[in-house]
């Protein structure tokens, strides 16, 4: 950054995803009399991360292009807001409050905002490339490109992992009339972690029912780069192979800082990164206490909370620089949404701390014909799962979720 | 200011009718519906519906 005799304080956000744009915009509208910079790995602006597995996209030689004008995400439009998109940040010196970037530049900040997201984890080393397969993995717009231009040729895919990025591939892959194999081989069905082992295999079923071969266990293992080449049952044969086997957080250029990170980058409940009190983060990246299990930290990677945690993390980088006041601790409250194959999924609260779980309405056999189900701790609700193919229950969700929030 | 819903966006997720269920529930089909105007008080669930959409489809336009 050249030089200037602007004297107004200069802030540094990194990451141009929705963490990093709602902490922008809550920064602006708390009218602080600030410049910010915008630091973006990608070259596109923001756009809704979630959209890119949600629909189909008819054949175009313009597919980037039209997948990012349809989720492009609006906001920060305002002078006061920098765009370096296409760059990435390499190292920080919190100490003395400089950023190294990928063009040789420096970029000194009075505030900075760590938005830096996660990546997906890969079994794969290197080039990606196995005796096996060559894989793939799905976060960014140009990774979106590249699957559903191959998706389009309805040919096979492997999808490995059974989570919501999994789930959503493989609706997507049938519903452009691919074959799709889904493996999993640590868990018994998708979401197993959070909705339990009764649900997880519910929804296995499903894939089942609805032409998605879904295997797990040894059936899934002998389909994965673990298994031997010498084992003459999975050919070679470099058809879409896809790893949706969770996330990495992107924390490499924060080392040396003396910083906790662990899982991401531990903050408080306002978002502020202990010991440095201009540093703050958001999104996906930043662990914070747990709302819904008093003394636990949490990282979420969904809309919602990068949405909620970005607008915390601009208000209190306003409250530092004497902008309005931080009243508010993170109060988030979790609920999520996917359909897969038809099926529409809700989950809310934390059910993945619970440690019992009680059907209220409905029958795990038929799921497309509505079940609600509530978990518990210690016998107090803590977590919803409404499953629907229509919202035969949605109201009795809605109650359930009333008094869930006000628990 | 109102509520506008892109109809085509729309995919009856039914996360608005969770934040804001003054203004926006799933009929029994499953379907959306809402009022378009909305009391000032209720500006802060409203807002939240329009983060909450998976889709983003809802808008407040004046």
């Amino acid at each position: 950054m050249p030089a200037t005799a602007d004297r107004r304080p200069l802030i540094g956000i990194v990451g141009s995803g929705i963490a990093g744009l709602r902490a922008a915009d809550a920064i602006l509208k708390c009218e602080v009399d600030a410049r910010i910079v915008v630091f973006g790995d990608e070259a596109h602006r923001t756009y809704n991360r979630p959209g890119l597995t949600k629909k189909r996209y008819p054949l175009s030689g313009a597919l980037e292009k039209t997948i990012a004008e349809d989720v492009r995400v609006k906001g920060a439009d305002n002078d006061a807001v920098t765009w370096r998109l296409g760059i990435r940040v390499e190292t920080a010196d919190l100490g003395d409050r400089i950023l190294r970037l990928s063009t040789g530049e420096t970029f000194e900040y009075d505030r900075l905002v760590i938005a830096s997201g996660i990546r997906p984890r890969t079994s794969a080393r290197g080039d990606g490339e196995c005796e096996l397969h060559t894989h793939r993995t799905l976060r960014g717009l140009g990774d979106a490109r590249y699957i559903h231009h191959r998706l389009q040729a309805g040919e096979k895919v492997t999808i490995v992992g059974a989570g919501f990025v999994a789930c959503e591939l493989a609706s997507l892959a049938k519903e452009y009339g691919c074959e799709v194999l889904v493996l999993e081989a640590l868990r018994r069905g998708p979401f197993e972690s959070v909705l339990g082992e009764r649900v997880a295999m519910t929804l296995g079923r499903w894939l089942a029912q609805q032409g998605v071969t879904f295997l797990t266990g040894d059936s899934a293992r002998k389909f994965l780069c673990e298994a031997k080449p010498s084992n003459p049952e999975p050919a070679s044969d470099r058809s879409l192979f896809i790893e949706a086997i969770g996330s990495v957080p992107n924390v490499e250029w924060l080392h040396g800082n003396g910083l906790d990170l662990s899982d991401g980058v531990r903050v408080d409940e306002y978002m502020r990164v202990s010991p440095w009190e201009n540093v703050f983060a958001a999104g996906d990246i930043a662990r914070y206490p747990d709302p819904w299990a008093a003394g636990n930290l949490t990282r979420m990677e969904f809309w919602k909370n990068a949405i909620d945690t970005g607008d915390l993390a601009g208000r209190s980088v306003a409250a530092s620089l004497g902008h309005g006041s931080v009243t508010s601790r993170i109060g988030y409250f979790p609920s999520m949404t996917t359909e897969v194959l038809g099926l529409r999924i809700q989950i809310a609260g934390d059910p993945k701390t619970s440690d019992s779980m009680e059907i209220v309405c409905g029958d795990l056999d038929r799921p497309d014909q509505g079940v609600l189900v509530a978990y518990l701790r210690e016998g107090a609700m803590i977590g919803a799962a409404y499953l629907d193919k229509g919202a035969r229950f949605n109201s009795a969700y809605i109650k359930l979720l009333r008094s869930l929030r006000e628990r | 200011m109102k509520i506008v819903v892109d109809r085509v966006k729309c995919q009856n997720h039914g996360q608005c009718a969770i934040s804001a269920p003054t203004n926006f529930e799933l009929d029994a089909d499953g379907k959306l519906q809402y009022q378009e105007a909305f009391d000032e008080e209720n500006i802060s669930d409203i807002e939240d519906a329009v983060d909450a959409c998976p889709l983003q489809a809802i808008q407040l336009k004046s």
